[in-house]
């Protein structure tokens, strides 16, 4: 009975959901992210009831629906802090714009030289931005939609527990960049550390987060016939 | 009722300007996901004041703060990659944070840099 299946893995899925986002909610902390705790639940419940992949499918494609129309809907916070944009407009195209390249170039051209599969450098180069981009631009160049979610939570880990830290150590104070940091070094949960910093700099996060999404899916094209030309 | 109504037509608006983001790739062979040709026309649309803002807003934020939800089943790709981690885990750390940590000095030193002599508004 598929329609049964279908079900039950998405019953599944809001239950992980409901369940990593309860956690997450109770402790705060950082590492628990609802993301990788949600997906190893399902995982872990999967491979105990001996329920392949292939089955999972049906429900996830009813599932992701509604994430690309959920995406579009970046616009309206971008739309409403449109006075930032033009304020600071110098300081976020010149640092989000050079934080994308970054982020692209050196984790591409060290998965390179440390010999990883084509599909794997494919996955690894979008993992700064927010993880619906990130597929995207994954599963354009051939990379795996998958290993691309994985590694953008790994950057938005490490950047949300050790990125305010790395800013105040390098002196960087001005609110205004050590938002725009944060949103174009690690996507949403960056921007969630952000936003306990301060208002302004929360706001130049969420910013970033979309803008670094925009930047890094325009020139990933460049940037893959850069590094993987053949 | 009439919320309801309300709600469900913003969501029409959004799903029409992401089919229409994906037509716009597919007819013009832009290799560029079809989601962020929807979020650069829509905000396209705002700033033209072809959508106002009450078009959109109560859909917008209510799937923008459950986005979380679908990256979950997205993850669950990763049941097929175990190996990859095991296999690659080092480079890959590697490759993750270096990346992380030049992206976070680049963007925040160039940003301070041009902000210097701009008077910060206060919040």
């Amino acid at each position: 009975m598929p329609q049964l299946m279908i079900l039950f893995t998405i019953l599944l899925t809001v239950g992980a959901y409901l369940l990593s986002k309860a956690l997450y909610l109770r402790y705060r902390h950082p590492l628990l992210n609802i993301v990788l705790l949600g997906a190893g639940i399902i995982i872990a419940t999967l491979l105990a009831l001996k329920i392949p992949y292939q089955t999972y499918l049906p429900g996830r494609q009813i599932m992701t629906s509604l994430l690309g129309p959920a995406t579009v809907g970046l616009a309206v916070p971008l739309y409403r802090h449109r006075s930032l944009l033009r304020r600071y407009a110098p300081a976020i195209v010149a640092g989000v714009g050079l934080g994308s390249l970054a982020s692209m170039f050196v984790a591409g051209l060290i998965a390179l030289v440390a010999g990883l599969p084509r599909e794997v450098v494919l996955s690894v180069l979008p993992k700064s931005v927010t993880i619906p981009f990130a597929v995207e631009i994954a599963r354009i160049h051939g990379g795996s939609p998958g290993l691309a979610s994985a590694f953008v939570v790994a950057t938005g880990t490490l950047g949300s527990v050790f990125g305010g830290t790395l800013l105040t150590w390098a002196g960087i104070k001005d609110p205004v960049a050590r938002g725009l940091a944060m949103g174009t070094g690690a996507h949403g949960q960056g921007t969630a550390m952000a936003f306990m910093e301060g208002e302004r700099q929360g706001s130049m996060a969420g910013l970033a987060m979309t803008l670094a999404g925009i930047t890094t899916a325009s020139i990933a094209p460049l940037m893959v016939r850069l590094l993987l030309r053949h | 009722m009439k919320k309801k109504v309300q709600f469900l037509g913003q969501l029409a608006v959004l799903i029409a300007i992401y089919l229409v983001g994906n037509k716009v790739v597919l007819l013009t062979g832009l290799p560029v996901p079809g989601n962020v040709v929807g979020v650069v026309l829509l905000y396209a649309l705002l700033n033209l004041g072809l959508i106002r803002l009450e078009h959109v807003q109560e859909a917008a934020d209510f799937l923008l703060r459950h986005l979380v939800f679908f990256f979950i089943p997205v993850a669950v790709d990763l049941m097929n990659w175990g190996g990859v981690f095991y296999r690659y885990g080092l480079a890959l750390a590697l490759a993750i944070a270096v990346s992380t940590v030049l992206t976070f000095l680049g963007t925040g030193y160039l940003a301070q840099w041009l902000q210097k002599g701009e008077k910060t508004c206060p919040n």
